[in-house]
Order: structure tokens, then sequence, then C-alpha cells
């Protein structure tokens, strides 16, 4: 079976031999060259709305995420070591909204399956902060997410859904794309940025810069001698009348010469944000897990600023500090700037060996991931200054599900179809447009219904993994449409599936790649 | 050799600006790219400034040395005269007023293929020029260096003499063969994780063997282990967090110090390195195999297979599918690791140590009161015992051509069959299916194409990728260079050296399609930048005699975690780099796109800054202490270089030396702006906003000092372009 894949990298190869080096993805897609802004088409940057993402590297166990309790074939049969419990005073089968949790003695105490509501599905106990976001029509949890011949390698999977496109060698980001169909990288040099060790493919490109920080306190130089006057202000006059120094083309000098000009663009645009410890001074407006003292802060980088303040009352476990730190980073620049789009990443999802199920390591990355979907809509909500919770969305990725059947290492492998969070005020969940579920791709009684027992969805491929019914592009698509507002021929350059009707990414139909029946998109914003 | 070759080009008349016609003199295309075959630079303006002042813009060159604007009354004349009346700034020439009118011609001098050359070798073979290096090569043959550097143990290794440390961390540890024994209170040797790392970068700044560390560099990045996994499967084993460093760094170090045997040995395989990999105690940790159960009902762990197969031998999806890891994955149940007796460290099927700490302990048989040492170990009992195939009727297609498609593989008989037939083992027999495995992986034509990818991304530039059709007669340069590593690698079984030797005599690697090309990696970038202005003051290559040296820790050592404020290492800095821990098993990227961004390059800039700054002043430590030790002292260097004190106070002189011994493979004419800007800088004060003339300087090398601060601004300003982030 080295299918699609190697024949699709050989004939880039070819093309791109044929053309010489430095092809970006613009002369495949015919991608318009740099449009300037009055030539752009659709509403992305001029329209106030924004996008923070964080990518779950590594690949999260959706069933233990958003637990399909009404399939009876989850349980201590599949997952000896790692199931999550149902609380047995609890029908889960009765529509209500989510469950929450509070006032208990430590934040996770309570030690099973919380029930959503939508008459079929749970939340891990370590996701309950999710439940206010959900409860207000503010969350959706979109399960059952993959793509057409699903690669099971982490790194051609998240090249996969950063490019926005399945099955391709192409590396170019579908926000790096999104970003360029804006037509404001020219004149605004900071329109993408992340807060992470590294560019993600998200954001790469050949025609414009998206913007990186590895260390927001840290972004400045120095200069010999280290002096903000002198040394480091000739140092950067320098590098920047160095810029004009021509030579001639090597592999690499586009990639350095985009990436300098960036850094020497932007390093003084953070002048007056305080990334500092000492600005981390956003707190809830209201006691996040019921009786308590004083309202949490809301980006938890250390334990003084972790919920309660004590190991019992904690809303994150100790080791997510880093990841607070990048998304307080993210957050505040896509609140204080005019970046669209802003984000980070999180890993430690590859739980292939004793991943825990209550509590342990995946359960500890949990309660990361929906704190920090709890905290910034708070600071969307209570400290919105260039980004609104109403203007805003959150959503993450991750590159697949795990296995169904745990392995003997008490953790899952690698498998197909998993979960993305979208929250933001503008998205259609729980409650809102008569909806009495925030959850999409969860229950027997969707348009593409979830399929119970060991013949079911949760064996539907290969008879080992979770079947997809959405694919990623949808979501990632209605967003850059409906939220960002990208129009339909930005987005069929964007995304690419979705200009080929067989793909079935706008509306319910069946893949023409694999013939899997797939909702299109969800109306999610 | 292209030595001294001329490129010409032509221009019309001036007064018609009309452009593009050009003449060169290599118009047989040797390569299909322009990286390798660059155009001859091409006039794109000639325009008339005012009173018959001309200015000709034209495209540049890679490597250029010099160039020359000639000039004839008569296009078909051959009178062509050097028109010496005008001044070049970079790829503009302004001729004085009143320049009569005529027919231009552009004219360049490449740098020298040995140039060109040297400066590949040295940015590939080595981690970086050193003034010592390009003087030795400036008179040696390179094609001797190139023979020992692939003989490392042909080349006495001095390195210990150039830093203590190297000797005192050496003896920190045990070695491949003495392992140490260890107990839950005094861990393996004393050497913590910083220690390692130290070790290591002090090698890569100092060793003879350079190639060498390099490899081993590359070899532990392939076969990536996390250090932080060790050390949690020890703590999960409730050893005290006193010793948890001890434990990791002695899994890390072992694997390491066997590969750099096989590096040693000149018929060394790439079987040898895949084999100490499977049986590392830290990748059995790492990718789960430890805990990897196949008897009964039990479902083995896919992590490891998964791996083995689609970044340690064959590449992603090149030859196999799910359903060859899942067929594979039983193989390896039993595969685990034990705490065993010193003396059965490398008897794999030896008990649990009986050797106690507290032979009364109430529970002496806890991890925690054993004494012995962690090794593999096979579990009869966790192993699937049932017959496996593996990559079943799969055929090697025929892109590879012969002999991979016509000759035979293990025990089947059908020419290109490929299929692995695991017998059902019982007992300790089990174990074989691992061995099967490797000895089958290590020579698959896929195996050979994939790591002759990956080494060429290494040494010559990153656009190789898997999936060439090998048997296209138009083939590209690089899909052919993979075939010719191939093919000796074939030739040789397997041997790493013949395939090196081929990338090293490849047209690709010797030319401009070679020379800087890439990006390094922040350890390439950390090490250079020490390498590049290090001489040996007295020239011993002792220990304190260094323009430029380092402990070790001032390039590694983080004091808090690696994204957080202040105290992360240089390279944890400038990306994430932190050696012997990646979390991802794809290793840290060659590619450029993984390491630079805006962030990453302002933390470039301020690791040169602050490696340039002199001791003890203002910024030197960047908010973490062990910075400190990374010392510097161009001026030493300079006066080394230009003895007579009159050169020591020229601009010119002195912006020349450090261009070249930044930048040996670029060419003067091609460094004009660089040197243009390093004149400024030193002719200006630090605010660089007022005149401040360096011939009015007295050299010093005294911290403040106004020239030692000058020159130190200058060179650090120098490392912190775009063009030294090239190898």
């Amino acid at each position: 079976m080295p299918n699609i894949n190697v024949i699709s990298r050989r004939g880039f190869l070819q093309h791109s031999l044929k053309a010489g080096a430095g092809i970006g993805l613009a002369s495949l897609m015919n991608l318009p060259p740099f449009v300037k802004r009055a030539l752009a088409e659709g509403n992305i940057g001029t329209n106030g709305k924004k996008l923070l993402f964080i990518f779950l590297r590594g690949a999260n166990d959706a069933l233990n995420s958003v637990i399909p309790v009404g399939d009876n074939a989850y349980g201590a049969g599949i997952r000896p070591g790692i199931f999550i419990p149902q609380d047995g005073g609890v029908n889960y089968g009765t529509a209500s909204a989510c469950e929450f949790p509070t006032g208990l003695a430590s934040t996770f105490q309570y030690a099973n399956a919380i029930k959503l509501g939508n008459g079929f599905a749970a939340l891990h106990p370590s996701l309950k902060f999710l439940a206010p976001v959900y409860n207000a029509g503010d969350l959706a949890l979109v399960h059952r997410v993959g793509y057409p011949k699903q690669s099971r390698s982490h790194f051609d999977s998240q090249a996969y859904w950063e490019s926005g496109e399945p099955n391709s060698v192409l590396r170019e980001g579908i926000f790096y794309r999104t970003l360029l169909e804006s037509g404001l990288t020219s004149s605004n040099p900071l329109t993408g940025v992340s807060i992470q060790s590294g560019l993600p493919l998200l954001f790469r490109g050949t025609q414009a810069a998206m913007t990186n920080l590895s260390d927001p306190t840290r972004y400045d130089l120095m200069g010999v001698p280290s002096d903000p006057l002198s040394g480091d202000l000739k140092a950067k006059n320098i590098l920047l009348a160095a810029q004009n120094s021509r030579f001639a083309d090597k592999r690499s000098r586009p990639l350095l010469s985009l990436q300098y000009k960036n850094m020497l663009d932007t390093l003084d645009i953070f002048a007056g944000i305080n990334f500092q410890e000492t600005g981390n001074t956003f707190v809830d407006n209201a006691n996040s897990d019921g009786a308590g003292s004083s309202p949490y802060y809301l980006f938890p980088t250390s334990d003084s600023k972790n919920g309660g303040a004590t190991a019992a009352k904690f809303v994150v476990d100790t080791g997510a500090y880093g990841f607070f730190e990048q998304l307080k980073g993210a957050a505040m620049i896509l609140n204080n700037t005019d970046a669209i789009i802003a984000g980070t990443e999180m890993g430690g999802f590859d739980t292939h060996n004793n991943q825990g199920g209550i509590t342990g390591d995946h359960a500890n990355l949990q309660t990361r991931i929906a704190w920090a979907i709890y905290a910034l809509r708070k600071y969307f909500s209570n400290y919105a200054n260039k980004a609104t919770w109403n203007n805003t969305i959150v959503v993450t990725l991750t590159e697949f599900g795990r296995t169904t059947v745990q392995n003997t290492s008490g953790g899952t492998d690698h498998a197909e179809a998993g979960l993305m969070f979208v929250a933001g005020g503008g998205v259609k969940g729980y409650g809102k447009n008569g909806r009495v579920s925030g959850a999409f791709g969860c229950h027997t009684g969707d348009p593409i219904p979830w399929q119970t027992g060991t013949t079911g969805s949760m064996y539907g491929v290969s008879g080992r993994y979770l079947q997809r019914v959405i694919d990623y592009r949808s979501v990632l698509g209605e967003i850059i449409r409906e939220h960002l507002g990208a129009t339909s021929n930005q987005i069929n350059r964007i995304i690419p599936g979705y200009a080929v009707s067989g793909e079935s990414l706008l509306s319910r139909g069946t893949s023409s790649i694999d013939g899997t029946e797939i909702m299109g998109e969800l109306d999610l914003v | 050799m292209l030595n001294e070759k001329e490129f010409k080009c032509r221009q019309m008349k001036a007064s018609k600006f009309s452009l593009s016609l050009f003449v060169s003199l290599l118009s047989v295309s040797l390569f299909a790219d322009d990286f390798s075959n660059p155009p001859s630079p091409r006039i794109t303006s000639v325009t008339t400034v005012s009173n018959a002042q001309r200015q000709i813009i034209f495209t540049p060159y890679p490597s250029a040395d010099q160039f020359k604007i000639l000039r004839s009354g008569n296009l078909s004349s051959n009178s062509w005269l050097e028109d010496l009346t005008g001044v070049f700034s970079g790829v503009t020439w302004t001729s004085p007023q009143n320049s009569s009118n005529a027919f231009f011609q552009l004219q360049v001098t490449p740098l020298s293929s040995n140039a060109i050359l040297t400066a590949t070798i040295l940015s590939k073979l080595t981690y970086g020029p050193t003034p010592d290096l390009l003087a030795r090569l400036a008179t040696n043959s390179l094609d001797t260096f190139i023979t020992e550097q692939l003989n490392p143990e042909t080349i006495a290794e001095n390195v210990s003499l150039t830093h203590t440390n190297i000797d005192y961390i050496a003896a920190k540890f045990g070695t491949p063969t003495n392992v140490l024994s260890a107990t839950a209170t005094t861990g393996p040797g004393t050497a913590g994780i910083a220690d390692f790392r130290a070790w290591y970068a002090l090698r890569a700044v100092g060793a003879d063997r350079q190639l060498h560390e390099i490899l081993t560099q590359f070899i532990d990045n392939h076969f990536v282990t996390q250090y932080g996994k060790d050390v949690n499967f020890v703590a999960g084993l409730q050893f005290p967090a006193g010793v948890l460093q001890r434990f990791g760094t002695d899994l890390e170090y072992r694997e390491l110090s066997r590969w750099r045997q096989v590096l040693l040995t000149p018929t060394g395989t790439f079987s040898n390195l895949l084999t100490i990999s499977a049986e590392s105690p830290a990748m059995l940790i790492y990718l789960d195999t430890a805990s990897s159960r196949g008897n009964g009902a039990n479902v083995p762990n896919e992590n490891y297979s998964r791996e083995l197969l689609e970044l340690f031998t064959m590449g992603v999806d090149n030859g196999y599918d799910q359903s060859d890891i899942t067929n594979m994955a039983p193989c390896w149940t039993g595969w685990t690791l034990e705490m065993v007796a010193t003396n059965q460290a490398f008897n794999v099927f030896a008990s649990k140590t009986t050797n106690y700490l507290d032979p009364n302990a109430v529970n002496k048989t806890a991890y925690t009161n054993l004494v012995g040492v962690w090794a593999l170990n096979f579990k009869v009992n966790n192993h699937a015992a049932y017959a496996k195939t593996i990559f079943g009727g799969k055929i090697v297609p025929a892109r590879f051509g012969a002999p991979y498609t016509t000759k035979t593989y293990g025990g089947n008989s059908t020419p290109g069959l490929y299929q692995l037939n695991i017998p059902s083992r019982t007992g300790t027999n089990g174990m074989q299916d691992g061995y099967d495995v490797v000895a089958h992986l290590a020579n698959l034509p896929f195996t050979q194409e994939f790591l002759s990818v990956k080494l060429c991304r290494l040494l010559v530039h990153e656009d190789f990728s898997t999936g060439y059709t090998f048997t296209d007669p138009n083939l590209s340069e690089e899909g052919k260079l993979v075939k010719a590593c191939m093919a000796a690698w074939e030739a040789n079984g397997g041997q790493l050296r013949p395939v090196l030797a081929t990338i090293f005599n490849s047209a690709l690697f010797r030319g401009n399609g070679g020379n800087a090309q890439k990006v390094k990696t922040p350890f390439e970038f950390s090490v250079s930048a020490i390498r590049a202005i290090r001489t040996s003051t007295n020239g011993s290559g002792m220990m304190g005699s260094f323009t430029a040296s380092t402990d070790g820790y001032g390039l590694v050592q983080s004091a808090g975690g690696p994204q957080v404020q202040g105290t992360a290492s240089p390279m944890a800095r400038m990306g994430g780099m932190v050696l012997f821990n990646r979390s991802d098993p794809d290793g840290y990227p060659e590619a450029g796109s993984g390491w630079i961004s805006a962030g990453t390059l302002a933390e470039r800039i301020r690791y040169i800054q602050s490696l340039l700054l002199a001791t003890g002043v203002t910024g030197k430590n960047d908010d973490n202490i062990f910075l400190t030790k990374n010392l510097t002292d161009p001026v030493t260097l300079l006066r080394l270089r230009l003895p007579v004190l009159a050169d020591q106070k020229d601009a010119g002189k002195v912006a020349d030396l450090f261009l070249g011994l930044l930048y040996p493979g670029e060419g003067k004419a091609s460094l004009d702006e660089y040197r243009t800007i390093a004149m400024n800088y030193l002719n200006t004060d630090d605010t660089g906003a007022n005149s401040s003339p360096f011939n009015l300087l007295t050299p010093s090398n005294v911290a403040n000092n106004i020239y030692d601060t000058r020159v130190r601004g200058m060179v650090a300003m120098l490392m912190t372009l775009q063009r030294f982030n090239e190898q």
C-alpha cells in the first residue's frame, strides 16, 4: 500500500525539479500572487474576527475525552485499565445541561464520567471546566473527525492537518493561506502569531512571513555593549541595513530573508504588552469552582496562580505552567495587536503507555484543555480589547484518535477519527438556535448515527478504529469561511478539497476519495 | 577545476537600456537546478544618474570573488577594456560623471572551486571552520582531509587537552563494556545529564575527529530516545529523586558510546547501529517495548514497530503498511529491561539481581533495595510465541530497478519478494524474532534509500526525498546521488563509510549546489560560532590558550525548564533543541523551516551577542549564569593574524580578516556590502550614530576598552547576519 502517498510525492518531486527550487503551493494551486488589500476579496482581517488555535500534539484519545457512555461496547472490556466509569446514580441517557461538579473538597474529586446531557456522551472528569462554556452554548464538541485515507504517522498526519491537504506532500500552512488571502500580509507584519518553540507548518509559506515567538519575554536584542541605546540600537540598525545586501539565491535564503525581515519588523510591536509574570494579573470574575475564597487566576503559570493555590484545589497539573505561559502570550497578542490568528501547541498526547484513567497523564493533559477554554472565554470577555469573546473562536487540532481497545502497556495506539473542541461567543452550541446539544457526531440520533456495539462506529475501520463522519477540513473551513470571512473562491484556494465537490466538505455526502459518508459543514458558527 | 573561470555577460549600449543579452561561457548545463549551476550574473539596469554618470545594476552571483566592468566603443570589436573609473558597491557599479557612451560588459571571477569545497568540507564534515583549519586546508589536500575524517581511528584525538572538563566528566561514566553498578542511593556513576551534554558539546567544539562527532549526533538523533522518559521509568519504580538523573544519563550514554565504537570501526554497518538501538534500554523505554506483552490475549504495543519502520529504517509508507506494523508488534514482546547483577549485564536472560543493599530489608526484592545495572532482558512469559508473517506478498517496486527487483530477500525464492516469515518460537528462542526483524530491515532497498536520503540531507542539502524512480533515465541529480549511495551500500554489505565517501566524491557535494545551501541547527550554530574565532594563542592546543572557548555547560545548561523565562540553555532558547531529550521520535529537524522563526532568530542573535561580550560586562550572562563560561577574545586572534600595528588599526583589513574567517565560501565580491557594513561599524561609536574613526583607537583586548568593544561588536554583528546561519 505505498499508494497515493508515494505517487503524489513523486509527482511533486518531478514538478518541483522542473520548476527549480523555491516552489510554493502557489504555482500548483494557482494562488494569486501576493494580492494587495485593495484587490482582496472577502473580509478576512477586516471584520474584527479572530482565531486562536491549540494543536494537541501526539493525538488525543478522543474516546476518553468525550466518552460514548451510551455505546455498550465502551467500558472495562476494551479498556480495563483506563476506562472512565459511570456514576451509578446518574442517568446519562436523558437530555439536560452538562453537569458541573463544583464545591468539592478537591477540584477533581468527582471520579466518574460527567453527564454531558445530550443523552449519549459524557465528559472525562478532568474536563469539568468545559461545563460552564458548554452550558452557555459557546462550545461545540466535534467527535468522529478525520479525513480520507487516514495516516497513522504522527508527522504525516500533523502535516495534513496543518496544510489542509490530506495525503499531500505540500508543506504550506492552511492558516498561512488564510492570512495571505486577507491581503494584509504586505502591510501588516503581524497577521499570524504562534508562541512555541518553532513556527508551525500551519503558518509556513514562501510569500509572506508569520511570526513565531519562542519566549515573548525575551523578544529583544542586546547588542555589544549590551545597552538599549548603545550597542542594542546599533546592532538593530545595522541588521536593518544588512537586509538590503543582495546575495545569490540559495536553497535556504528565501526562508532566512522572510523571517529576518519579520523579526526586524516585529521586534517593537509588543512594546506595550507586559508578558512578564508581573503582567499575569488576569482573574476570573466569579468563583470558578463553586465555593472558594477568591476568584482564580485565568492563566496558571505558577503554584500561587493555580486555582486555589493548594494541591487539592489546583485547576491544572503543575506541569502545565509552560503551556499556560505560551497560551497567555498568544491570547494577549491576539487581544492587543492586529494579529488575526494566534495559537500554540501542547504535547504529551501520544499515550502509548500508562495513560491513566480518572487520574494520570491523560487526565492531567485534559485539565489543561478544559481550563484553557474556560479561561480564554473569561479573558476575552472580561479583558477584551481588540479581541472579544463574540469575535473570537478557539479551536483545537490533533492528528488522529487512538485505538478503541487499549494495549498491554495501559495505553492506546494510533488510530483514526478524533475530536475537536470549538469554542467562542459565536459558536452555536447547547441552547442556541434551539439546540439541545453542543456535541456533534456523538449520538445515535445523529444524521449519520453513532453505531453502538463491537461492530459499531468504534470498530468502523479495519475492525479496530473509530470511523469518521466529519472531515476536519469542514470544521476549519466553516470557521475560515463563516467566522473569518473568506469567500467561496477563497476557501477553494485555502482548502483545495472544497473545490472538489466529491469531497463533500461543504455539505453532507459520500466522500469520493474513500466512499465514507460524511456530514459536511455542521453549522457551528 | 573551475578555478578562475570567467563568466561574462554583455550589455547593449548603455543608452538603449535593453536587458538580458548575455552569454555564458559555461552554457552546457551540468545540473538541472540553478543552485548547482548558477546562472551568469546579468545586467538588469543601466541608468544615467546625472551628468552622464552611469549606474549599472546586475544580479548577484554566488561565491563571486571579483566583478569587473568592461567597456568597448564597438560591440563587434574584441577590444573590451576594463573600466577602472567606476566604483562597485555590492551589485551596483557607478561611473564618474561625464562618462562616455559605450557598450558595457560584466565579468565575474568566481571563488576557486578549491575554496568553495574547503568551505563545504568545514561546514559539513566539521562543526564549522576554525582559523587553523582554514589555514591548513589552504595549503593541504582537501581529499586527504576527507579521507582522514572518514577514517577517524587514523587521527590522534587530542580533545581532552582542550578542556579539563572532558576527562573530568568522562570519569563520571562507565564504559560500554564495563558498566557501572548502581543502587538507588548512588546511581550509576556520578554524571548528570548536564555533564553529559557539556562533554558532548566540548567534543563538538574541539575534537580532531570532527566527522565522528557529527555522525554521532546524526545517529543519536536518528535513533532518538528521550532522557526524560528514562527518568520517569526509574521514578515509577520509586527510585529517589536524587539519583534519577544518573540513571537516565547512564542509559543515554551507554547507547551513545556503543554507536561511537561502531563509527570508529572501518567496517561498521548500519545494521550494527540499528541493533544497538533495538537493544538499548533507553529505546525499550522510549517507545514502550518494555511494557508490551503478546502472550495470551494481550494486544502488543505498536509504538516501536511503527517508528522502527517509519523513522528508523524504511521511511514513512515506504514499502510497508499498517498490517506490517500490527504483525511486527508481537515480535518485540518480551524485549524489556531488568536490573541485573553487573556481571550479568550482557546476559539477556539473566534474572533480576539478588544483590541487596540491605539483605534484611522487609521487602528486599524492591528495586530500591537492589544493587546492579539496568540491562536488556528478554522475558519469555511476555512473548507472543506464535508464528508471524510481515510484508506478506510484498514485492520490491519496479522503481528501484536491478539488483533490488531481481535479487531474493530472506528465505524467499521469488525475486523481489521481501516477505518475512517468523516461525513459532518458544522459550528464550522467542527473542530471535526481534533479531530476525533487524537483520531483515537493515539492508532492504527502502532502508538503503531512506538512510541515504537522510545522509544526503545532512551533508548536501535538505531537498532530498524518498520515492525516486531510480530507473528513470532523466533521474534528477539528487536521485542519482541517492542511487549511487545505495549502490555503495549494496556493494559493501551496508558499511557506512563507502556510502559517505560516495557523497563526498559527488559533484553535488563538491560544487555550488552543496555550498551553504542549508541552515545550521541550534547545536551547529552554537558550536560553529565558537569555532569560527577559536585559535590556540601559543599553538599548543591546550586549555586556556584559546581565543574562543566554552566549558560545555555554557551551551547546554539550563537552570529551569526549556521555555520558562530566563534560565533556559542557549540551545533550548533557539528552538527547544535539548540534547538527548527530544520528545517526538522523528528527531530534531534537519530542515531549516523547523528552526527558523522570528523568535528563534532573536535568540540566535542574543546568543552571539552574549558570546562576544567580554567577561564580566553587563548582559554577558543573559539571564543564565552558565553563559558566562563562553569566552571570546577576538582582539588576540586579530593580533595573531595581523601582527603589524598599522594593520590592526585598519578597518578594512580587520573587516577582511573576520569576513574571511566567518564566510570562507562567499567570495570577496559577494561580501562587498557586508564589508562596507563592517567598516561602518568599526568607524562609528557605540550608538552607531556618530563617527569615531577606528584608526584613532589604540588596540587592546582589555574588557570595556573602546577598541576591544568595537572589535567584539563588529564580530558579533557579522555573526548575527543571515549568512552565518548557513552551512
